[in-house]
């Protein structure tokens, strides 16, 4: 961590988004993290993405569990409220948020301990129920702030720092999110914001559940060799599926690429999402195609990124609850109490 | 039991045999009492099973009101062939026993001192309906109808409450109106009709409704302006939730049938707090409900409310416990886990409701309290208040009544702030100003955290910070205080030297102890609790008392527990009187007790009165 | 790109854009820091090495740094350089300790220097410590030369001015005043082992052709020669309307001074537009400040006079119009002419050096502007022996290119003297570096950026200060105001320096870095690397800082452009990758006081 703030200056000509506001107007405190932290660099990409897309920095919520990852809301979006709830239960707490005030970008930011341990049964949950929002798991398969034992994200035979071997076998959250049937779903490294920050846009436009896991080293106690949580083992072992491109609304689209190597998405708000498959043979669509290409990949010691699967025409729970449109936080007496004539028939009900 | 005949008092038990769909037939017959006008209230002893394990249906039907359990059967309608033994020896001596005698009756079980009525029910629906489910079904309805020939219940009045409830399956109503004569024609025919126990129309229930405490708090919750629900099937308080969505889906509609509220099965109850939490956090009313099992589960998301100071209401509709307990029998155990739920020096708001009303008021008034205190508010209620229908007053709504949203600051109000602190106690109450997430561009902001932080909501491990926020919701707690409901009291002018306390469903059966114990010499001043933290009024009902009575349905005396240690009173004024078996404590439990604890410790009884 | 090299002692010392761009590589940061701990001594007599005369300068300077300072890309004003330096100065406390020390016994050698100016009195200083019998020579009756004849009291109180000069007076100069210097052959019959020409700028430019200049002489002025007779008493009072001409300092001077010695009214009428004029923008500001019109773009056509008493002077109404080269031009804009009263002239509209007493076949050659031809690095003139320094260089300059071309001559005379290679005997210039980290996040230096907005400097009561020229104008900071200010200091010398084989390329330093400094790219020519960064790198003045390659087979590029040395990529560093070090600059100087 820091002693010092970090500074209001900053660059003269650093941009403005459409609203005017700068990168920096979307940063929060400075990061009490260990310096080197992955989740720092993710804290900084989501920064980066909701800048660019210009929503105001206000207009989001961020939920979190406990541990490393969850006290991360706090450094990023300093204009927006943030919970940091109980351990594993971010999804939980993310869901009602999103109940009450649909018209709020929310993102969840869990661990490898609060979702694939603790909280992995909120994890399957959230991601049947299609909360409208991002969920990023700042992945670093150990846990930082009880000093390094093993995660359930850990691969099995990845050492600890003592030299010590994983015995069991991993979570892999990407195939679960896939399996249950999750409508996004990508995989990034905190150390590739090129990767990162269109997947951070494009999750917080996407329609329903998005979800991201960042593998973000532990440079305190899981970036030594042996670790496959490291950043040189993950730089070593991408293999970079699908590059997804955000193009907003108001942008042209141009074509750089042949044809064929890429294609376009259509997001909910009119904005494009541009896919470009670094694989040939990668479809993005088809998930059960997308879980055997994760799972083959892994057995050989790779780390699958990118947009691993998205599925546009998703929707989202409030379309399934069939609430109305106004965020429900915001109806008063005369749109909720049916007042005393009707409870008079409620009574008579009774009789 | 006098040979002459009695009018609208006796205890009718209904022994069957779970998912034989005995419930609505006897769900029919109380509510056919009720709508001859005769105050009725039903108790619904069921197992924790779907199918095939003994139910009862108990009736208690009282021209004087008395809706509390009271000792004794007077008509048993035996159909559960398992429970026959306890089932004939629960009668009263010159009770009766109704049973289907299409196979006699064991004849260890005959009782010399007991009517038997026997129907060969089975015998005469073999012919009549060949699906051997439907003829279970029909049996039921059979024996409703011949009830009502012995009992002299008003037949027309039966006969309507079958169109009502095969509304629409217009099919079915045929056949059952059939069944209700096969069963009424052979008692006319072979029985003597009526018995000596036998009702007669009356206007005793005026304009009181017959309705249980949850859906009553589902309609409060709708009323009070929960939008947001989450929630985990648990017995006793599921169908608060699914009344809450029935409602819901005939209230709360837009023009275009899109829903002002959701509902979320959450996959267990930590899930279902937590949204809660997370919704109240962003301004939205919530709330869930559950029960013993849900609120331990719920603790540590209490903790972070409560210290967080997020506002969350909770029903916790009791049970048996401790661990699984007896899931469908009715306790108030929960006292002392719901009002210090969770680690810590944490203490949470409960309002105790006693009857379907004040259910409905409870829940409404919860929603503003826990917006008002910006911490949990938990709704202690019970099985039998929330499962059995009971009579209750009607229900009341101010159209002029506005939700109190607590202290929010809008955008407007941050413009005009200098700076804003989301824990400064501005007001001196303890309570902050909360801002909703999204309301203001650069101001009002903050992190909520279960950690300690100070004022303004930054991190700090401070010990002074730390103290003075834990000293700051003692305050609310003491604003908490003087908010909540006060106890409902009645005392004589000076106060008698002895008092007696309750709460919850223990109301139903005091009225007729504290009748009891008069006719004994033994008056008391009366103090109902519904709420906790309790007024400097509760504490001084007890010390100006020399002894008071305790009436709890737990074994360890838990509102004794959090009387003595809230109020440091002087435990050996406090005198316990308990029952926990799991049905609802009885009258006579309550008059029996406390009358032998005059008569070992030789108290004084009012003179006036004759022993 | 290459690897930057960070031991070549220029890559640094750029970054220090203050102290490179001072003439005489005054360690502002160094000395901005010891003021802010209050260690106001040491902070003089750093000054005090580099630019001989902190206390003039801290009042007078031209301050090429300011302009330089970082904090003005960061769209902030620029540190209070050189009031900083005067806080030093006015703070200080008993500086004979840190005075170098002179020895009694010479070393054979005798050196004249001509002029006793700002130049000669910094060679003499320099040298002094070393041993050699310093002359010097000048017209006046005292030292201190522009310093004092050309600088109103009002800005620089003759007490300051005094207690510098005379601290390398009194270091055994042996002076010669009242002596006109006529004949450069003469000077060097008598003998000196080298000769210093310091003799400045003194011929005030004229307007000899310009009509009625001179049948109404006796009311015009040149600027310079009049503020000189006002600094000798003189002149003590101006009455009427007076129009000061030129757009410098020296007019700035003219008119202020004006207005302290009576004048009725005073005007100031530049050739040029404001935004072009060569006055210093706080002369310009001060000027305003005290009622002082400014009247631009108006060049002289004729004195008008009556009978040689001065009526006034007719000018010509023009306007600065671009050219397709984007080059200003004066176009006139056809307004008729303008005439305005003026009861006295006072003309400053530029210097010239001016050396008519050194003959032309003495060996001294001029080039075709008058200019003596000098080897710039060492200052030598096609003479041997002689030197030149100052003004009497390359033109009119200011105090702070005397003190530099003063360190480089002084050199130069010492090894003429001892008889080496003026070029490859010179020493040679190096940097330290010296890392700052002293725990977890702690440095030695305050690394947090303070956004304070720079400090004004508290003035005199105007109607005071207007009414009597001795009174100084500027009161110079407060302490307090100094220590204030003095945090504004970036610490540009506590330089951010990269180790790549210790990165692990976790992005914590770009992530954190509020200047958006930071890259890590594939290599690249400059120009597409300027063009990839995370902020683009569009000032080609300032460096790029490129490391080798990285693990990746990426380079870190730093922009050093808008780095404020917050020490942030440093501290978020985990494994040390960057440092934060103090770059400490060996500019070969003679007789310093660490010397």
């Amino acid at each position: 961590m820091s002693f010092i703030s970090k500074p209001v200056v900053h660059h003269p000509q650093l941009g403005h988004n459409d609203l005017g506001l700068t990168r920096r107007d979307y940063e929060g405190p400075i990061s009490t993290l260990c310096a080197g932290c992955g989740h720092d660099s993710v804290s900084a990409a989501i920064v980066q993405a909701c800048a660019e897309l210009s929503i105001p920095p206000h207009r989001f919520a961020k939920v979190s569990g406990i541990g490393c990852s969850s006290k991360t809301p706090s450094y990023f979006l300093g204009n927006s409220h943030g919970l940091n709830s109980v351990h594993g239960r971010m999804p939980s707490v993310t869901t009602g948020a999103n109940l009450a005030n649909r018209s709020l970008h929310c993102i969840g930011i869990s661990g490898d301990g609060d979702t694939a341990s603790i909280g992995l049964g909120q994890f399957a949950h959230i991601v049947r129920r299609r909360v409208n929002m991002l969920y990023i798991v700042d992945n670093n398969g150990t846990y930082g702030l009880t000093k390094g034992q093993f995660s359930a994200t850990n691969d099995k035979g990845s050492t600890n720092k003592k030299g010590l071997p994983n015995l069991h076998e991993p979570i892999d959250l990407v195939s679960m999110a896939l399996q249950i049937g999750a409508t996004f779903v990508a995989r990034s490294f905190s150390g590739d914001k090129r990767q990162l920050v269109p997947l951070i846009r494009a999750g917080l436009l996407h329609e329903g559940f998005a979800f991201i896991d960042v593998v973000s080293p532990c440079v305190a106690f899981n970036n030594h060799a042996g670790s496959t949580k490291s950043y040189e083992y993950v730089r070593g072992h991408r293999d970079d599926v699908v590059m997804a491109d955000f193009v907003p609304t108001h942008e042209e689209i141009t074509a750089d690429y042949a044809p064929g190597e890429r294609e376009d998405v259509l997001m909910p708000d009119g904005s494009t999402l541009r896919l470009r498959k670094l694989e040939e043979t990668y479809d993005p669509r088809d998930r059960t195609k997308a879980l055997n290409y994760v799972h083959d990949k892994t057995l050989q010691g790779e780390v699958v990124t990118g947009l691993l699967y998205i599925d546009p025409d998703a929707s989202d729970c409030h379309a399934m609850l069939n609430t109305v449109a106004e965020p429900l936080n915001s109806l008063g007496e005369a749109e909720l109490c049916p007042g005393s004539e009707a409870l008079d028939a409620i009574n008579a009900s009774f009789r | 039991m006098s040979a002459q005949v009695s009018y609208n008092d006796f205890v009718i038990k209904f022994a069957n045999v779970n998912g034989s769909g005995s419930a609505s037939a006897n769900g029919m017959f109380a509510k056919a009492l009720f709508r001859m006008g005769i105050p009725v209230a039903t108790r619904n002893i069921f197992p924790s099973n779907i199918q095939g394990l003994p139910t009862w249906f108990e009736v208690r039907v009282s021209e004087r009101g008395y809706l509390g359990r009271r000792e004794g059967v007077d008509v048993m309608v035996a159909m559960n062939a398992e429970t026959y033994e306890e089932d004939v020896a629960s009668v009263v001596p010159g009770g009766y026993l109704f049973y289907d005698n299409s196979k006699p009756l064991a004849r260890e079980l005959v009782r010399n001192d007991i009517v038997e009525v026997g129907i060969p029910i089975s015998e005469m629906l073999l012919p009549e309906f060949q699906d051997p489910k439907q003829r279970q079904l029909f049996k039921n309805i059979t024996y409703l109808g011949a009830l009502s020939a012995l009992l002299n219940l008003d037949f027309d009045v039966l006969k309507s409450m079958i169109g009502e409830q095969y509304k629409g399956k217009d099919a079915l109503i045929k056949p059952n109106i059939h069944a209700l004569e096969i069963g009424r024609n052979y008692a006319m025919e072979y029985l003597d009709c009526p018995l000596r126990v036998q009702v007669r129309p009356s206007d005793a229930v005026g304009d009181r409704i017959m309705i249980n405490g949850n859906s009553a708090a589902a309609l409060g919750c709708i009323y009070g302006g929960a939008t947001v629900c989450a929630w985990y099937p648990i017995t006793p308080s599921t169908s608060l939730v699914e009344a809450f969505e029935r409602y819901a889906n005939q209230l709360r509609l837009d023009e275009n049938g899109r829903r002002k509220f959701a509902v979320v099965q959450a996959e267990d109850e930590l899930a279902a707090i937590g949204m809660v939490i997370g919704a109240a956090w962003n301004g939205a009313r919530s709330f869930t409900a559950t029960s013993g099992p849900g609120l331990s589960l719920m603790s540590e998301f209490l903790g972070l409310a409560y210290f967080a100071e997020i506002p969350a209401v909770l029903f916790d509709v009791q049970r048996a416990g401790p661990s699984t307990g007896m899931p469908t029998r009715t306790q108030q155990s929960d006292l002392l886990s719901a009002a210090y739920a969770s680690h810590g020096d944490t203490k949470q708001v409960l309002l105790i409701p006693a009857t379907p009303k004040e259910c409905f008021e409870f829940a409404a008034a919860a929603l503003d309290l826990a917006d008002r205190l910006q911490t949990p508010v938990i709704v202690l209620s019970d099985l039998e208040l929330g499962m059995d229908d009971s009579l209750s007053e009607p229900f009341v709504w101010d159209d002029e009544r506005r939700y109190d949203r607590g202290k929010v600051y809008t955008a407007e109000d941050l413009d005009e702030l200098e700076s804003y602190g989301r824990y400064r106690d501005i007001d001196g109450d303890g309570i902050g100003y909360r801002t909703y997430p999204g309301t203001h561009p650069t101001k009002g902001s903050f992190f909520t955290r279960g950690t300690s932080r100070d004022e303004n909501a930054k991190y700090t491990e401070s010990p002074d910070a730390y103290i003075a926020n834990m000293r700051r919701l003692e305050r609310k707690w003491q604003t908490a205080a003087g908010l909540v409901p006060v106890p409902e009291i009645s005392r004589s002018e000076p106060a008698r030297a002895y008092g007696i306390i309750y709460y919850g469903t223990t109301e139903h059966p005091m009225r007729e102890a504290l009748d009891r114990l008069a006719e004994d010499g033994i008056h008391l001043d009366t103090m109902r609790i519904r709420a906790f933290p309790f007024s400097q009024a509760v504490f001084e009902f007890v010390t100006e008392h020399e002894l008071v009575f305790v009436v709890e349905q737990n074994r360890d005396g838990q509102m004794e527990t959090l009387l003595v240690s809230e109020g440091r009173l002087d435990s050996a004024q406090l005198i316990g009187v308990r029952y926990f078996g799991g049905l609802s404590i009885s009258a006579d439990i309550i008059a029996r007790e406390i009358r032998d604890y005059f008569v070992e410790n030789k108290l004084a009884r009012i003179s006036e009165v004759t022993s | 790109m290459k690897p930057t090299n960070v031991f070549d002692p220029n890559y640094f010392h750029k970054v220090v854009d203050c102290q490179w761009a001072c003439p005489a590589h005054t360690p502002v940061p160094e000395y901005i820091r010891l003021i802010a701990q209050q260690r106001y001594t040491e902070a003089y007599m750093l000054n005090w090495d580099s630019n001989v005369f902190p206390g003039i300068l801290g009042r007078t300077c031209d301050r090429p740094c300011e302009p330089a300072c970082r904090r003005v890309r960061t769209e902030e004003k620029p540190v209070a350089i050189c009031r900083l330096k005067r806080v030093a100065a006015d703070h200080k406390g008993d500086i004979t300790p840190y005075l170098p020390r002179v020895p009694t016994r010479k070393n054979g050698k005798r050196v004249a220097l001509l002029g006793a100016g700002p130049a000669s009195l910094a060679v003499a200083r320099d040298l002094l410590p070393l041993g050699y019998e310093v002359h010097v020579f000048d017209k006046d009756p005292g030292a201190g030369g522009m310093m004092r004849t050309q600088i109103p009291a009002f800005r620089l109180p003759i007490e300051v001015l005094e207690e510098e000069v005379d601290l390398i007076m009194d270091m055994g100069v042996q002076g010669h005043f009242n002596y006109t210097i006529d004949s450069m052959r003469d000077m060097l019959d008598q003998g000196f082992d080298a000769y210093f020409i310091g003799t400045g700028a003194p011929r005030g430019r004229d307007l000899p052709n310009l009509p009625g200049r001179v049948e109404s002489g006796a009311h015009i002025s040149i600027g310079i020669d009049w503020l000189s007779s006002v600094a000798f008493g003189h002149t003590t009072s101006i009455s009427g309307k007076v129009i000061v001409m030129g757009g410098g300092n020296t007019a700035m001077d003219c008119c202020r001074t004006s207005m302290r010695l009576g004048a009725e009214e005073v005007t100031v009428v530049v050739r040029s537009g404001f935004d072009v004029m060569k006055a210093s923008e706080w002369e310009k500001e001060d000027t305003i400040g005290e009622g002082i019109p400014i009247v631009n773009n108006r060049p002289p056509i004729k004195f008008v006079h009556e009978n040689g008493k001065l009526k006034g002077v007719l000018f010509q109404c023009i306007e600065q119009v671009a050219d397709e080269n984007g080059r200003l031009e004066s176009v006139p804009t056809g307004e008729p002419d303008v005439f305005m009263e003026a009861d006295h002239v006072l003309m400053a509209i530029g210097q010239e050096n001016h050396c008519p007493w050194i003959e032309r076949d003495i060996g001294i050659e001029f080039d075709q502007w008058d200019c003596p031809i000098l080897n710039e690095e060492t200052l030598q003139s096609t003479n041997p022996k002689v030197f030149f320094g100052g003004d009497s260089a390359f033109g009119p300059e200011n105090i702070i290119w005397a003190s530099a071309h003063a360190h480089r001559a002084a050199i130069s005379m010492h090894l003429f003297c001892q008889g080496e290679d003026l070029l490859s005997a010179r020493p040679p210039e190096g940097v330290n570096l010296i890392s700052q980290k002293m725990g977890m996040h702690e440095w030695a230096y305050d690394s947090a950026h303070d956004p304070a907005q720079r400090f004004i400097v508290p003035k005199a009561d105007q109607k005071v200060a207007l009414s009597n020229i001795k009174v100084e104008v500027e009161l110079g900071f407060d302490e307090e105001l100094g220590l204030k200010e003095a945090q504004r200091c970036l610490n540009c010398d506590v330089q951010t320096v990269f180790t790549e084989n210790l990165c692990i390329e976790c992005d914590a330093c770009v992530d954190i870095c509020p200047m958006d400094c930071i890259t890590f790219t594939d290599n690249g020519e400059e120009s597409d690397l300027r063009g990839r960064l995370t902020a683009p790198a569009s000032n080609l003045e300032q460096d790029l800082y490129v490391s080798d390659e990285l693990k990746t087979g990426r380079v870190m590029v730093k922009d050093e452009d808008v780095c404020v040395h917050c020490g942030l990529c440093a501290e978020r560093c985990p494994t040390n990758a960057w440092d934060m070090q103090k770059s400490i600059f060996h500019i070969p100087q003679l007789g310093s006081s660490s010397t």
